[in-house]
């Protein structure tokens, strides 16, 4: 059941260039938060930016959960300026989390840019509750826009990076990588990027045999399924719907309910 | 202290406060129970339902925009069938007053829609949202696209409408056109409770970067704060012409935007993106009108309706 809630900061850090992590005390989010589920943050109490900007559970704590950002526009700008001790309205848990599946033996996570926002909470869950340890693959542009590799690696995460023009570990793409450290049918494959990263990785997984869920993005304006505005086309239908809800269906999805062919 | 009676009668629909929702914006109601009661709106108004399911436009169909948004969704909707056997059951179990609003391509399939949910006793009242700016083809359309941008088409659609359903009867019109007395009068005549003002205004944006329109749709429909002003005029507007009830909206946000439209002539007012940000508005609304009428020693909301001073 969502809340809607008034969370104060309890810290605010750049951690790279234009990017930041945010850790908001909200005890009621915060207990029933998973992995792969999103809050929804109102950037100001004015009418401009209307709407709430959606953001991902980085961490998940007993009583706060973090976030990390990328500034992109006038909401990020606006929650880039706000102060440790001010309070944000905030409306989660909301979507559906990753699926733990102890079932398989190789858990891998690739995460593109800014779509390494999950990942850390579902690392620590995986190791928590599925004593599996993930490989990590941490995918950017280029070198200083790679964040939270160390928290992989604190966690005891194999970690590979990735970046476009090479000045950070593997030049090209994750979706390149990952088909080099080679996959298998007990590997599962956690990914979250741009749609086209996120497509690229889900050919490599279906040649490879792998399972692929992906955390998708799309333009939310209530993140509860009503406004019908965040949908993504499906193979299948989902509850007698072929266009499936990113937020309330997901944002996590089998790739292979994905029709892909548009990105 | 008075007390206070909220209670209307809109178009023969008893509503124990005059704050429903705006059709789109609010499901089928079960989605934001989540936080509060929605019993306690005058109304709840379904998503436009259509005969078959519809899957609605391609995507993107959402933008933000200043104090508002564009949105051409289409019109995806799970049907009439799926909404009397899916969705119905709750809002009856949780006894909410129902408004349901209702699209087609004919005459004749509003009237099947209207004849269903009559029969299945499917609805309390009847919305004919004849201003869909979202089902044309931006390409090609020009003129009167939309039913309610043709008075005598409002006239045909309303009439066919009345004949088939003794539902109190609420006919949704378009901000879009030069006069809005003209389909509003058309609505009246030909046998309309009351009318919904206003549906999205037309609209559209592109990105420099790519030359491409923003929306897949290209064209979508505004709403929000935004069009706050445009509705309120809309409604004073319809009101100095018509003897049937209008039912208010565009950009509410709160009691005192609430009362905007009612004292411009609104019987009824519906909440619509605004709870997109916030799900609770429409019953913040409701506590900020029983309030507004404690202080101004008002002791009928209905009082109220037209009231402007000027
Ligand atoms: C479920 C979900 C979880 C997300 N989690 C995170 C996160 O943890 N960290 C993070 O930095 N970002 C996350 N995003 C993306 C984030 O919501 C957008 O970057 C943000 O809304 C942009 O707002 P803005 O006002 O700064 O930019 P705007 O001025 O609104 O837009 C700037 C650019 O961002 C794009 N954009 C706007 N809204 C969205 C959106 N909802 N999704 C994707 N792109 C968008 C626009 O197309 C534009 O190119 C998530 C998105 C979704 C759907
Ligand atoms: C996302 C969205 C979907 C909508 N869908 C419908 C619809 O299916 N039928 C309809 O009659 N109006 C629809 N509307 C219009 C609203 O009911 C309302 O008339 C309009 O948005 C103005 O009110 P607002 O500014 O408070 O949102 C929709 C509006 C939005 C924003
Ligand atoms: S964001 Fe509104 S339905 Fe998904």
């Amino acid at each position: 059941m969502p809340h809607l809630i008034d969370c104060e900061i309890v810290m605010h850090q750049e951690i790279a260039p234009e990017h930041f992590r945010l850790v908001l005390r909200g005890p009621e989010i915060a207990r029933e938060a998973k992995a792969g589920q999103f809050c929804m943050l109102e950037v100001q109490a004015g009418l401009y930016p209307f709407l709430r900007r959606p953001m991902c559970f980085e961490r998940i704590f007993p009583d706060s959960f973090a976030i990390v950002y990328r500034v992109q526009g006038e909401g990020t700008r606006l929650i880039a300026k706000m102060r440790v001790g001010q309070t944000v309205n905030v409306q989660g848990p909301l979507g559906k989390p990753f699926p733990l599946r102890r079932e398989f033996e190789h858990h891998v996570i690739v995460a593109g840019g800014i779509g390494v926002a999950p990942f850390p909470a579902l690392a620590e869950a995986l190791i928590r509750e599925c004593g599996a340890v993930p490989e990590v693959i941490v995918a950017a542009r280029t070198a200083d826009q790679l964040v939270c590799e160390q928290d992989f690696r604190q966690m005891g995460c194999k970690v590979h990076l990735a970046t476009d023009d090479g000045s950070a570990g593997y030049r090209g793409f994750a979706s390149d990588l990952l088909r080099e450290l080679g996959l298998q049918e007990n590997s599962v494959v956690y990914c979250c990027g741009p749609m086209a990263m996120m497509k690229a990785t889900h050919l490599v997984c279906e040649a490879a045999g792998a399972l692929c869920l992906a955390s998708l993005e799309a333009e939310m304006a209530c993140g509860d399924g009503v406004c019908l505005g965040c949908v993504v086309e499906a193979n299948v239908e989902v509850e007698a719907e072929r266009m499936v809800r990113v937020c309330t269906d997901g944002p996590v999805f089998d790739t292979r309910l994905i029709q892909w062919e548009s990105y | 202290m008075i007390t206070v009676n909220l209670e209307i009668t809109l178009g023969g629909l008893r509503m124990k406060n005059p704050v429903t929702v705006g059709s789109g914006t609010f499901a089928y109601g079960q989605e934001y129970d989540a936080y509060f009661d929605i019993a306690q709106l005058g109304a709840v108004t379904t998503k436009s339902l259509t005969l078959k399911p519809r899957a609605g436009n391609k995507t993107p169909r959402l933008v933000e925009t200043p104090a508002g948004m564009l949105n051409a969704i289409g019109l995806q909707n799970v049907g009439i069938d799926v909404y009397l056997r899916d969705k119905l059951p709750y809002l009856r179990e949780k006894r909410c007053t129902i408004i349901a609003n209702i699209y087609g391509h004919s005459p004749d399939e509003y009237v099947e829609l209207a004849r269903r949910i009559e029969a299945e006793a499917g609805a309390d009242a009847i919305e004919a949202n004849l201003s869909c700016p979202n089902v044309h083809d931006a390409r090609t359309a020009r003129g009167c696209a939309l039913v309610a941008q043709d008075p005598n088409r409002v006239a045909e659609y309303t009439r066919a409408l009345r004949e088939a359903t003794g539902l109190p009867l609420f006919i949704k019109l378009s901000p879009n056109v030069t006069d809005i007395a003209e389909p509003c009068l058309a609505a009246q005549e030909a046998g309309a409770d009351a009318v919904s003002l206003i549906n999205t205004l037309l609209g559209m944006g592109i990105n420099p970067e790519t030359r491409r329109p923003i929306l897949a749709n290209i064209v979508g429909g505004l709403s929000g704060p935004a069009i706050r002003p445009v509705a309120v005029k809309l409604v004073w507007d319809a009101a100095k012409v018509l003897r049937i009830p209008i039912i208010g909206m565009g950009g509410i946000t709160n009691a005192a935007d609430a009362l905007q439209f009612i004292l411009a002539g609104a019987t009824a007012v519906a909440v619509g993106s605004m709870s997109f940000r916030q799900p609770d508005t429409a019953l913040s609304v409701i506590r900020g009108l029983e309030d507004y009428c404690r202080r101004h020693g008002v002791a009928q909301i209905s009082e109220l309706v037209g009231a402007m001073r000027v």
